[in-house]
């Protein structure tokens, strides 16, 4: 064995039969596991002429040869699919447990194809996998399926769709034991249209590692860097990510009222020291987490997981809602009806200001905290306006003849970083192949935090080479699978090593970044045979053209265009953002088939 | 006189979120807020200088330079070494 499980296995929903066969070694070489790997099987098997939610799109679930080794954060898992948001290539990661219970069932990948008549949920134990009749759980909330079916963190572990993924709404999620998410992009839309409502598996293999004194010593070393750090060690666990809140308004780039502006008079009442000081209960961790970053916080109403920082921007400074215990609980609400909070809060603020300007009849505004609920509840089950809401901003902007009031990017909603007080960011989110997404790689910790060194938020010229080692790297790290919070703590070096020791095969920190340029490059194929083209790697006219009026980002707009000219140049791209046939050769992806390179 | 927004564990050290100086640069107003707070000393400074991955900004705007003069209106944040997403 060579440190990955070699093994694929396949489920098809239709048949209701499942295989498992051997997993290609060059491929896994070449795209390690994790999102590189889930890519490039989603290259094969779905074409530009699959549907979103067809039977014939699969979901492709993957972890990697690091998975449930007990390396610091070898956690989590992918799962890769075309989205049924925006119609790119998707993949979307989470941690806790599941990924690591997957893998102990022996399997490197596994891929659910078709579509089941009637309600199913799969359970894999080991290398069995029965199918299940899942009528009595169909139209039950995430929460009450999870236990149901004996969720037990180090022993068995449930994925399940809540009502918003059976009613197909193009942001619902996958959610991975109870309140951790695979999140973006409309994954859960994806299950529901082939009527399956969970996956519960158990395992009881162990990974094989190749060189287990070299992991031991990179074990303890990787635990000792991560405890000098104070992101990982201190900052991270003490504060959780929503510390981010302060910081980014004091700077300007803190999306508000649907970007209207770029700073929130509320952000100190929903900022993370306010929810560490008032609602935190205790931390929580991922298996094999040193880091603890996971907050469980309580109101009157509720305790639970999160809020992370974007689910408490999206519900509160893009909706203008200062009101933190009634964001942990639409944060809540989400996770309990299986909904993306970033999508589902930014289209919610994008209804309001179309609302408050008399081009959506509803009366939805800016501030009202009492409307997150029922309008959350109102998307997943697709009621009244609700149901114009389901499918995202941009389709609801559309309808209402305003796209241009809607803050995405290829269909997917930006996240907090306004891209005016951050240029950078906004080149990030413009080529970003899954859409507007902040875990691409972001800019935020040269651009804000000096991490690892500050540069210029507001420069331009060569900010592209920064947003292309930041996307390369992230891809690396997604295709690993390690959780980006390592990183802060442990350099790209280490991951190379620390792969080289599993697997036997010598990665060195230039290799891994190759395999993240890989995987960036391959998505750019397949989004560019479903059609996508330069004109789609842009950002809202808003982001654009209006400057903000005050603040400390006043005066500015993104400068995207130069940027993007100086990133399709540094990528080896043509001018029309088309990977050159010398720039294939080179990552090895020259002979994939047809590329539509018009 | 300048103000000196805290935040995160710097908060919890100082015991408070804001306070006003006299420092007419930001090294002075730094300095000036270790003699109030010397538990922030060891946080903020490493061998007299600003410990990596601390954020400083004037105004919402990063401080490159220490020795920048501040005025009576200008807002110095100070953010520990954070991270997120």
């Amino acid at each position: 064995m060579s440190g990955w499980s070699e093994k694929i296995l396949e489920i098809d929903l239709s048949a209701k039969t499942y295989k498992t066969y051997p997993l290609d070694m060059e491929m896994a070489r070449l795209f390690i596991g994790g999102r590189g790997l889930g890519m490039r099987l989603l290259w094969d098997l779905v074409g530009a002429d699959v549907d979103p939610l067809a039977p014939e799109n699969v979901l492709i679930f993957t972890v990697g040869p690091l998975t449930a080794t007990g390396y610091q954060t070898s956690n989590r898992f992918s799962v890769t699919t075309k989205s049924p948001l925006t119609g790119t290539a998707l993949d979307a990661n989470s941690g806790g447990f599941w990924g690591m219970q997957f893998r102990k069932t022996g399997h490197d990948v596994m891929i659910v194809r078709g579509k089941s008549e009637k309600p199913v949920w799969i359970e894999i134990i080991n290398d069995a996998v029965v199918f299940h009749d899942a009528s009595e759980l169909w139209g039950m909330r995430v929460f009450a399926v999870t236990e149901k079916l004996g969720q037990s963190a180090h022993k068995r572990n449930v994925l399940c769709i809540g009502p918003a993924g059976e009613n197909l709404s193009r942001m619902a999620a996958i959610m991975n034991d109870r309140e951790r998410a695979l999140a973006r992009g409309g994954t859960g839309a994806v299950m529901g249209s082939k009527n399956l409502k969970a996956i519960v598996v158990e395992g009881k293999g162990r990974p094989e590692i190749k060189d287990p004194e070299r992991f031991k010593f990179l074990l303890y070393e990787t635990r000792k860097l991560l405890a000098a750090s104070p992101l990982t060690s201190q900052a991270l666990p003490e504060f959780g990510t929503s510390v981010l809140m302060n910081i980014m308004n004091n700077i300007g780039a803190l999306a508000t009222r649907n970007h209207q502006q770029t700073q929130f008079e509320g952000a100190e009442a929903i900022s993370g020291e306010e929810l560490t000081e008032k609602y935190l209960v205790k931390n929580a961790s991922c298996w094999a987490c040193p880091i603890g970053c996971t907050r469980i916080s309580r109101t009157e109403k509720i305790e639970g997981e999160g809020p992370e920082f974007e689910s408490v921007w999206a519900f509160g400074a893009q909706c203008g809602i200062d009101d933190l215990p009634a964001i942990i609980e639409a944060n809540a609400l989400c996770n309990d009806l299986g909904l993306d909070t970033i999508s589902a809060g930014s289209t919610i603020a994008c209804a309001m200001e179309m609302s408050e300007k008399g081009y959506f009849d509803s009366d939805l505004r800016f501030g009202r905290a009492d409307q997150l609920a029922p309008t959350l509840e109102a998307m997943a089950y697709r009621r009244g306006v609700g149901s114009d809401l389901a499918d995202g901003s941009l389709r609801l902007a559309t309808k209402c003849g305003r796209p241009e009031l809607s803050m995405s990017v290829k269909g997917m909603e930006m996240p907090a970083y306004d891209p005016r007080g951050m240029q950078g960011q906004g080149l990030l989110y413009a080529t970003s192949n899954r859409g507007g997404c902040h875990m691409r790689g972001n800019m935020v910790g040269p651009e804000v935090l000096g991490l690892p060194k500050l540069i210029d938020r507001f420069q331009v010229q060569g900010k592209s080479s920064f947003v292309i080692l930041h996307q390369n790297s992230a891809a690396a790290i997604d295709s690993l699978v390690l959780c980006k919070f390592t990183n802060m703590g442990v350099a790209d070096e280490y991951f190379a090593r620390i792969l080289s020791a599993v697997t036997g095969i010598q990665y060195d920190t230039g290799e891994m970044i190759r395999v993240g340029e890989r995987v960036w490059n391959l998505e750019r194929l397949f989004n560019l045979r479903e059609g996508f083209a330069r004109k789609d790697d842009t950002l809202p006219p808003r982001l654009l053209n209006d400057a903000p009026t005050e603040g400390p980002s006043k005066g500015w707009v993104s400068q995207l265009e130069p940027m993007l000219k100086e990133y399709y140049r540094g990528r080896g791209w043509d001018e029309n953002g088309v990977p050159k046939p010398k720039k294939l050769e080179e990552l090895g992806l020259a002979n994939l088939g047809e590329i539509n390179h018009d | 006189m300048p103000a000196i927004k805290l935040y995160a564990n710097l908060r919890q050290l100082a015991g408070t979120k804001e306070l006003s100086v006299t420092g007419s640069t930001v090294r002075a107003a730094l300095s000036e807020l270790v003699k109030m707070n010397p538990p922030l000393g060891e946080v903020i400074f490493e061998n007299g200088k600003l410990r990596p991955q601390i954020v400083v900004t004037i105004n919402g705007r990063h401080a490159v330079e220490l020795d920048a003069l501040l005025t009576e209106r200008d807002v110095v944040a100070i953010f520990p070494p954070i991270t997120g997403g």
